[in-house]
């Protein structure tokens, strides 16, 4: 597993944000923010120090050539620096708030009370951000904070143009004004994953722990396609919704038929989704035909749809080209019997979390 | 709760299809068809066409907006042009029966580019915005000037990020300079494979080692090239089809599993020398019958042998989007996307108008290369291009899956403003969406697999049709 959170010390007093630069024959950096990047000065086996325009900033326990590039946010009282941006990867998240205002069933980072607004650090960091990367924002619930959200989008979007953003909101809080702002912003480098677990109203609610949210994601969601957003719809497939996803994959292609893409997604061992596993946890490997029939319908009608987090050998081999390899870099793992799979190149295998009984009555590719 | 306008057609089995203007659709029986028109719906009737995206509350609500949103894809966007189909010259080295493009003899004077039109040919391509766009060389025989397709290809790959060629050419006779042509990674052929042996040689080669010629060439040019790099057309006398076993074993040989079925075109010589009002009958049962032949002879095989045009309207059924055919789609405007330059630099919007134009019948040509498209005709003919409002096509069924074509109602009839039910295009494909209808629902596993194969899903079944009673 890739650590995200550094051992440091430094001489500042303030928390601060900073691009890490450790290698030599690096590009050039972007204008007006060479002052935001500590270069390194000296390494040895154990630490290894940076210096630029906040202080000297000493890592611990990694070799400075991993961390090349990286934007990391530090917190001198805490003797911690957060890995805010990894150069090196294409995932990248941004944990705008930890509050919710749904309590999904499964929810892999359940929800706190307390909010920091890091907004002014976050748009340091995507200045700051490689060439054409794509910025995950996530939570707890994003929107709750839709003013400001909208104004960082704004700002750093005008300042990198390069720049993507993929964000996760339960789309919960949108109206009809908001239009006009997101009109504003050039929606073709913003794709919002958005989840809707069930067509049925009542399964939806229950499974995000909030009356009425179907109805409200779903006027919000042709909210989005009157403004012209590109949606990722998002479905963990589980126990309670398993059973009517063809009608979901009906509703979709009747009523959301302006997503850009369908994403249905297996469970993460993590958060209440651990605590719930054995009331949640679906296994697709022996009852596939609930996902096949809903893939059918939604590919025949033009929907792109896709499998996220399914290890391949669980998916029948018709299918298995509809199931990209998703698990992040930091997230991902294999398991003993993935050894000498052939598979093991384009199988996304499983989140690191995941319990070493995996759960799946029929595993591995003969 | 309001319902937006259902058409219907009934199949033989009595049960009916339904649909509406977004390309929704489902089946159902008579007793519903008169609670509908009776404006007596159930509470059952009126759950299901809700959640099957036939109804809507109120202007502006989300199933308002989901419709109209699928009926805003099943519109074929007015596009870029990107795509240029040239005829460099009219001559030819075979004389085809059917000859659609009244070639010219090879040693004819006069029927080659001039160097005028070559300029004003490479001036419209230059002019493309891009970044990606496709050339396609038709004649005559389009290697027989490969020093005219080597100069537009420079210019195009040094003008486009992107860049594709087809050459359109019936693999007759090929030199090194002509092989060392094909041989590219961007640049595909296209030919001509009437079916078997025999009627290829009845209908293009006349002899055997003409023939043989051909064959040869065929298969060094699927040797040479690679795999998906040569595609072939096959060109069907309705009066005397190839043999269909022998045609799609020709065709997978030489690594072919897309077969487009063309009827001898109607439109310039082929017209003079065959003219029989009945042959649109006659076509439409032997495409039904190529199609359950292929369902049966893939269920044996376990490979998947699709044709081209069936699979195309299958698709159109199934999904919007379906617009990359550019001889059915709504509406089809013409010098939208793409333009024919004709070997005297005159500009056409389809490469039937041009055989149309050459054999006098009406002039279809909007332009020249050195002169320009001439936007007023474009605008007279897009106004007919389109099926949403023509008084026939609104009642029926199968109007969003279906296109137009202006140029074989001309064709064929020399107007426009005829039933539409009389046309060939009308009957075709009446024919075409009838089949689709008829193989999408049966049940039987060999209909099962080669539908899930053609409409490009892993598997057909009964779910995948909705179903209201």
């Amino acid at each position: 597993m890739i650590p995200l959170r550094l051992k440091i010390e430094t001489d500042a007093v303030d928390p601060y944000v900073v691009r890490l630069r450790s290698c030599e024959g690096m590009p050039e950096p972007l204008a007006n923010v060479s002052s935001l990047d500590a270069a390194l000065a000296t390494a040895d086996g154990e630490k290894a120090l940076f210096t630029g325009a906040a202080g000297s900033l000493h890592l611990f326990g990694i070799d400075p050539s991993e961390v090349d590039g990286d934007v990391v946010f530090v917190v001198p009282w805490r003797k911690t620096a957060h890995r805010l941006i990894r150069a090196n990867s294409r995932h990248n998240t941004l944990l705008i708030t930890e509050r919710c205002d749904q309590l999904c069933v499964m929810c892999s980072q359940p929800p706190k009370k307390q909010h920091v607004d890091m907004f002014p650090f976050f748009e340091t960091a995507v200045l700051l951000a490689p060439e054409n990367s794509t910025i995950g924002l996530s939570g707890g619930e994003p929107t709750l904070f839709k003013s400001e959200l909208f104004e960082f989008l704004r700002k750093t979007m005008k300042q990198r143009r390069d720049i993507d953003f993929h964000i996760l909101t339960n789309a919960q809080h949108f109206e009809r004004d908001d239009r006009a702002k997101l009109r504003d912003l050039d929606l073709s480098r913003i794709l919002w994953g958005v989840p809707v677990y069930s067509s049925d109203s009542t399964i939806h609610d229950h499974i995000v722990g909030k009356p009425g949210a179907f109805d409200q994601v779903r006027s919000n969601l042709s909210l989005l396609c009157e403004a012209g957003a590109k949606i990722e719809l998002r479905t963990v497939l589980m126990k309670p919704n398993a059973p009517g996803l063809l009608d979901l994959a009906r509703f979709v292609t009747a009523a959301l038929p302006f997503i850009d893409t369908w994403a249905i997604m297996q469970l993460e061992n993590i958060g209440y989704g651990r605590k719930n596993w054995h009331s949640l946890f679906f296994d697709n490997s022996l009852g596939f035909d609930l996902v096949s029939k809903a893939l059918d319908f939604s590919i025949s009608r033009g929907i792109d749809t896709k499998l996220y987090n399914f290890p391949l050998c669980t998916v029948p081999a018709d299918y298995r080209a509809f199931a990209p390899s998703t698990i992040s870099d930091w997230k991902r793992a294999y398991v003993e019997d993935c050894v000498d799979c052939s598979l093991r190149n384009e199988c996304g295998g499983f989140f690191e979390w995941h319990p070493k009984v995996h759960g799946y009555g029929r595993f591995g590719v003969a | 709760m309001t319902v937006w306008p259902l058409k219907f057609r009934e199949r033989r089995d009595g049960k009916f299809l339904l649909t509406d203007d977004a390309g929704g659709f489902f089946l159902s029986d008579q007793s519903f068809l008169e609670r509908y028109v009776g404006n007596n719906l159930s509470s059952a009737d009126q759950t299901f066409l809700r959640e099957n995206g036939h109804s809507f509350e109120w202007e502006g609500d989300p199933d308002w907006t989901a419709f109209a949103y699928r009926w805003a894809r099943r519109q074929s966007k007015q596009q870029e042009l990107s795509y240029v189909i040239l005829v460099p010259t009219l001559r030819c080295n075979l004389t085809c029966g059917y000859c659609q493009v009244s070639r010219a003899p090879e040693t004819a004077q006069g029927f080659d580019w001039s160097e005028e039109t070559l300029n004003g040919a490479l001036r419209l391509i230059g002019a493309m915005k891009g970044p990606r766009i496709k050339v396609e060389f038709q004649g005559g025989e389009p290697l027989l000037r490969v020093d005219l397709l080597e100069q537009i290809r420079s210019f195009a790959r040094a003008r486009f990020p992107g860049s594709q060629f087809v050459v359109c050419t019936n693999l007759q006779r090929l030199g090194e300079r002509e092989w060392a042509y094909l041989d590219q990674a961007d640049t595909f052929v296209s030919t001509s494979l009437d079916g078997d042996r025999n009627t290829h040689q009845r209908q293009r080669t006349n002899d055997d080692a003409t023939t043989d010629a051909f064959f040869n060439n065929l298969a060094d040019a699927v040797r040479r090239l690679g795999p998906g790099k040569v595609s072939a057309l096959p060109t069907i006398d309705v009066d005397e089809p190839p043999d269909f076993e022998e045609l799609v074993g020709n065709f997978e040989r030489y690594g072919i599993q897309s077969i487009y079925l063309r009827p001898i075109n109607h439109q310039g010589f082929a017209r003079r020398r065959r003219s029989d009002p009945h042959s649109i009958a006659k076509w439409n049962k032997l495409h039904s019958s190529f199609i359950d032949y292929l369902i049966d002879q893939n269920h044996r095989t376990g490979r998947y042998v699709e044709e081209y045009y069936f699979s195309q309207c299958l698709r159109r059924f199934l999904r919007s989007g379906a617009d990359d055919h550019v001889d059915l789609r709504n509406p089809n405007f013409f010098a939208s996307d793409y333009i024919v330059i004709d070997h005297d630099g005159q500009l056409y919007p389809t490469d039937e108008a041009r055989m149309l134009s050459r054999i006098g019948r009406v002039d279809l040509s909007i332009g020249t290369v050195t002169a320009g498209i001439d936007q007023a005709k474009i605008q007279l003919l897009n106004h007919a291009s389109l099926n949403n409002f023509d008084p026939d096509c609104i009642h029926c069924a199968y109007q969003p899956f279906c296109g137009t074509d202006v140029v074989d109602d001309l064709s064929r009839d020399g107007r426009i403003d005829l039933v539409r039910t009389d046309t060939w295009f009308c009957q075709r494909h009446m024919r075409l969406f009838d089949k689709v209808i008829e193989v999408i629902s049966r049940r039987d596993e060999p209909a099962l697999r080669s539908v899930a194969k053609w409409a490009r899903v892993p598997s057909w079944g009964d779910h995948m049709i909705p179903v209201h009673t």
